[in-house]
């Protein structure tokens, strides 16, 4: 059989028991109505400035001086610029702080820990002091919890994390047997950072999960372009790997910076840096510090 | 939005909303809740723009923003990305009662996102080498390219596959 068709089979055979669900319109229409909290936008303060600029011109000096002050006062409020920030990406009560303090104002009340996906005007732009910013949000996608709450999300799957980098914190989601049956897994990230992204994530293979571990580690056996280090006794390995295991180069984009080793029989450890977070990191000592902070947690 | 085009809305989702959502689960490579997310965020913009669109193939609309959609969700997700697919490579050579279908569904999720969706849209969809083109807003070149690479790679997995099998 050729490879295609036998991808065409195998994509046909994946799918087949997938329907859409009922009730997908209504839900659809719910995130349509949801979508936009329809507010006065920039065109009306623009105006308002454009009166207010346009006013003065055409009276010219000899007018009374009351017909200025009533053009003057907007004047003075409106055309004072500023740039509009990037609020997207931040929950709807971060991004209304942040707005207000640049002397925008948004119309509230919003659900505040959604989060802003679009907003008009643009960033960067330059608009009028006071100008409403729309704003679009959805809800927070939510992560799978396999494990429950975490509390700071050092304790999981039997390890303790005793070092993290500073400014991480719990990425508030965990899974369990994604990386083999008997692995647990969880991330740690900087805070503001988009859903699904990371900065350190670990995983925990206990029982014939940590085998993968143990195979590893006889595999990436000098000149594999892998590092092989000692954690408290214990060979690791620590490397650049892709998405599907191979070892890559440290100048490889998207790959994973990654140490791995075992605990004990049937517990071992995994843990990547992500590629955004290599960039700013001292990847190997990192790595190192982060392993030899772990232990088994009682 | 009139009457009629609410109806027309909900027969086009009716009989294409199935369609969508499994290319969204194949591009993405993500979990059905996943997909399922994707798609309705996918279809509330086909919504948003229903009247202007519904007779002008919404079908295509629809099809490249969900595609596009389950690309960039594919590339930000890293997370799932590596819990999904991080797998010794040899893990196919180790079990033997591994089927071939799931080494090939795994193999494909291995891929990089729009080589995935190239693979996804010519061979599943059956889609031609020009409308994949104009679906990922690429070249035809490209397209030929990425599916020739993509099922070089996986033809190479299942050679491996295979052989563990014998």
């Amino acid at each position: 059989m050729k490879v295609e068709d036998a991808v065409a089979e195998a994509m046909s055979a994946h799918v087949a028991g997938v329907q859409a669900p009922p009730g997908l319109g209504r839900e659809v229409r719910r995130r349509h109505r949801s979508r936009v909290v329809r507010v006065r936008t920039i065109g009306a303060a623009l105006a308002t400035a454009a009166v207010a600029v346009a006013v003065p011109f055409a009276l010219g000096t000899g007018e009374p001086a009351s017909t200025r002050h009533v053009a003057n006062a907007p004047d003075r409020a409106v055309m004072d610029l500023v740039t509009v920030p990037d609020v997207t990406g931040k929950s709807n009560a971060e991004a209304i702080e942040i707005l207000k303090r640049a002397g925008l104002t948004v119309k509230e009340p919003r659900i505040a820990e959604n989060i802003v996906t679009q907003q008009q005007p643009a960033v960067g732009r330059q608009v009028g002091k006071g100008t409403e910013v729309q704003l679009t949000s959805l809800p927070k996608a939510v992560e799978p919890q396999d494990l429950g709450d975490l509390g700071d999300g050092r304790t999981f799957g039997g390890i303790h994390l005793g070092y993290l980098p500073e400014g991480l914190v719990w990425g508030e989601w965990s899974g369990k047997d994604g990386f083999g049956k008997k692995s647990y897994t969880t991330s740690f990230d900087e805070p503001g950072q988009e859903d699904g992204h990371y900065s350190v994530q670990v995983v925990v293979y206990e029982g014939d999960a940590s085998e993968r571990i143990a195979e590893r580690l006889a595999r990436y056996d000098d000149g594999s372009g892998v590092d092989k280090v000692d954690i408290d006794g214990r060979p690791a390995y620590l490397g650049y790997f892709t998405d599907g295991g191979e070892t890559a180069g440290e100048g490889d984009t998207g790959a994973t910076a990654t140490i791995g080793w075992t605990l004990r029989d049937g517990l071992a450890v995994e843990v990547f840096l992500s590629p955004d977070y290599a960039k700013k990191a001292d990847v190997s000592a990192e790595l190192e510090k982060i392993a030899e902070g772990i232990e088994i947690a009682r | 939005m009139t009457d009629e085009d609410e109806a027309a809305f909900d027969e086009f989702l009716a009989a294409r909303a199935t369609s969508l959502l499994r290319t969204a689960i194949l591009v993405c490579g993500a979990t059905h809740h996943d997909a399922e997310d994707l798609v309705q965020h996918a279809l509330e913009k086909v919504y948003r723009h229903w009247p202007r669109i519904r007779h002008d193939n919404p079908e295509a609309y629809a099809r490249k923003v969900v595609v596009n959609a389950a690309i960039s969700r594919a590339r930000r997700r890293r997370v799932v990305r590596e819990i999904t697919f991080a797998r010794p490579p040899d893990t196919a050579a180790d079990s033997p009662d591994l089927d071939l279908r799931d080494t090939l569904i795994t193999e494909l999720r291995r891929l990089p996102p729009k080589m995935r969706a190239v693979i996804v849209l010519r061979y599943w969809e059956d889609q031609s080498e020009q409308d994949t083109a104009s679906l990922l807003g690429c070249s035809p070149g490209t397209v030929k390219s990425q599916a020739a690479r993509g099922l070089a790679r996986i033809r190479e997995r299942m050679t491996v596959a295979e052989e563990a099998i014998r």
